[in-house]
């Protein structure tokens, strides 16, 4: 379903509002509450950036897999570097003129730069795709709030000055515009096929999401304001969760599931 | 609240050149032969990989370059110069260690299927391509173009990233090589998509038929690439 496509929409078993409401709500207070919960409780909250981003993530991972399906005519992968390249103009911007209001500002932007490249790849590149404005404008969004919520769990803080000098100014914002790109775009990079089912690719979303997670709990160890194990150990419990779960789902997918050894040992055996 | 109009008015040079940078970015990617996974079997002309790869790849070369060059001078000719040879080396290096794999490993001629005769060297190629395919390799004008295309696309990102380093700020040099860098990547990858929905797959350089549809990309990058440059000349004037 790469190079040209096929067409057609893909079949989902949670419908894509819920996935929005989801991202959206659960993103913004995760961003809100990490930085609120980190400056009057402890710095040990900074994990709940982590969970924002993921849940950011997963449903970044849905639009993709709604729009890619359609076929693109060019590799999925562009289209998660698609949504960290829209996500991080918004998201600096947002956070640069936004004090307090920055992630609402840095969303809206995002989605308005969305909306804007799905209307030009609609309307002026013809790509004819029904759902491309909004899905452009979700993947945006999602992307722009996974490098909020990855930036605030390396940081404890969403506030500018902070995710300027620990983030940006030190280039780990490089490690999140991979990180958080790979996790938009390879759920469905990695399920798509005539047998990808949604629940089987989201669940790679969030454990790509929790592994973003973990390095970003790595990256907290060098910062003052966040904790870095809670992050780090929480991060493993859900990547470790996920991967079980996906690993179920591979088995309930797959035709036949059978063990065939191992290698025969030396030359001989394998004639 | 900042001075959106005045930041605007002050850096409206620097807000011109980033828009120009991103639709240079969008027709560059246009020029550089990319086949995809069908190059990767030798089944298509080209780079056996994306346009996205290839354009990130040769402009972030360019970026570097040009941010090296930056500590040395501020003279924008040298700048511009420095980032469209960085991407200019990086893509031709691609491309002949490439064509080395296919005619070495693979044991392909390079030839595309798409002319008879290469536009630049003059020779036959239809008689070397294989049964089924769409050609095989990086031909010579195939080379060319893809050589043209990283030089633009280093220019683009050169003239972005001078723009963003030079808007008025009260930010620090750190901070600011910062910033300027990732709001730079951003707009680069922003404008490498674009155009890769515009080509759709496969491209051989400047003799393909889908190069006449750059003006749709151009376009497109242009509108969007307008906004990101007022987003962060304004992120970045305002501090």
């Amino acid at each position: 379903m790469s190079a040209g496509g096929s067409g057609g929409g893909a079949a989902e078993a949670i419908p894509q509002n819920k996935l929005i409401a989801f991202g959206v709500i659960a993103g913004l207070v995760g961003v809100y509450l990490s930085h609120y919960l980190v400056a009057y409780v402890s710095t040990a909250f900074s994990f709940v950036g982590g969970l924002a981003a993921i849940c950011a993530i997963v449903w970044g991972g849905a639009a993709v897999r709604r729009v890619a399906s359609y076929g693109l005519g060019t590799g999925v992968p562009s289209i998660g570097m698609l949504a960290l390249g829209m996500g991080v103009v918004a998201s600096m911007f947002g956070l640069a003129v936004g004090g307090i209001a920055g992630p609402v500002i840095a969303l809206l932007s995002a989605a308005i730069i969305g909306l804007v490249i799905g209307a030009l790849a609609n309307r002026v590149i013809g790509m004819g795709i029904p759902i491309m404005e909004q899905s452009m404008t979700e993947i945006a969004s999602a992307g722009c709030l996974a490098i909020l919520g990855l930036s605030a769990a390396m940081t404890g803080t969403f506030l500018f000055d902070a995710v300027l000098n620990n983030v940006v100014a030190t280039g780990y914002i490089a490690v999140i515009f991979i990180a958080g790109g790979l996790a938009i775009l390879h759920p469905f990079n990695a399920n798509l096929g005539p047998d990808e089912k949604q629940d089987r690719t989201l669940m790679t979303g969030v454990e790509k999401g929790a592994i973003a997670m973990i390095i970003a709990g790595i990256v907290a160890t060098t910062t003052d304001g966040a904790a870095a194990t809670p992050t780090i150990l929480i991060g493993l419990f859900i990547w470790y969760i996920a991967f079980e779960q996906y690993r179920k789902y591979v088995d309930r997918d797959a035709y036949e599931v059978t063990g065939v050894g191992l290698l025969p040992a030396d030359e001989e055996g394998s004639e | 609240m900042i001075d959106i109009a005045g930041i605007l008015i002050d850096n409206i040079m620097f807000v011109a050149l980033i828009t120009l940078g991103g639709v240079l970015i969008s027709w560059s990617v246009h020029f550089v032969p990319v086949g995809g996974a069908p190059a990767a079997m030798a089944q298509a002309t080209g780079i056996g990989t994306g346009t996205v790869q290839l354009a990130a790849g040769a402009g972030l070369t360019g970026l570097v370059t040009a941010g090296a060059m930056l500590n040395a001078t501020d003279s924008l000719p040298l700048i511009l110069a420095s980032g469209a040879v960085g991407a200019m080396i990086m893509i031709s290096v691609t491309m002949i260690v490439g064509a080395w794999v296919y005619v070495y490993g693979v044991g392909v001629p390079p030839a595309s299927a798409k002319v008879d005769y290469d536009p630049i060297t003059k020779y036959r190629q239809d008689i070397y391509v294989s049964q089924g395919t769409e050609g095989h390799g990086i031909p010579t004008v195939s080379f060319v173009s893809g050589v043209i295309g990283g030089g633009l696309g280093g220019l683009g990102g050169a003239m972005i990233y001078y723009s963003l380093v030079n808007v008025t700020t009260g930010l620090s040099a750190t901070n600011l090589i910062g910033l300027a860098s990732i709001f730079a990547v951003g707009i680069f990858f922003v404008n490498a998509v674009i155009p890769s929905y515009n080509i759709g797959g496969t491209i051989e350089g400047f003799h393909d038929p889908k190069f006449k549809r750059w003006p749709k990309a151009v376009i497109a990058s242009l509108i969007v690439t307008f906004m990101c440059s007022i987003v962060g000349v304004l992120a970045i004037g305002g501090l």
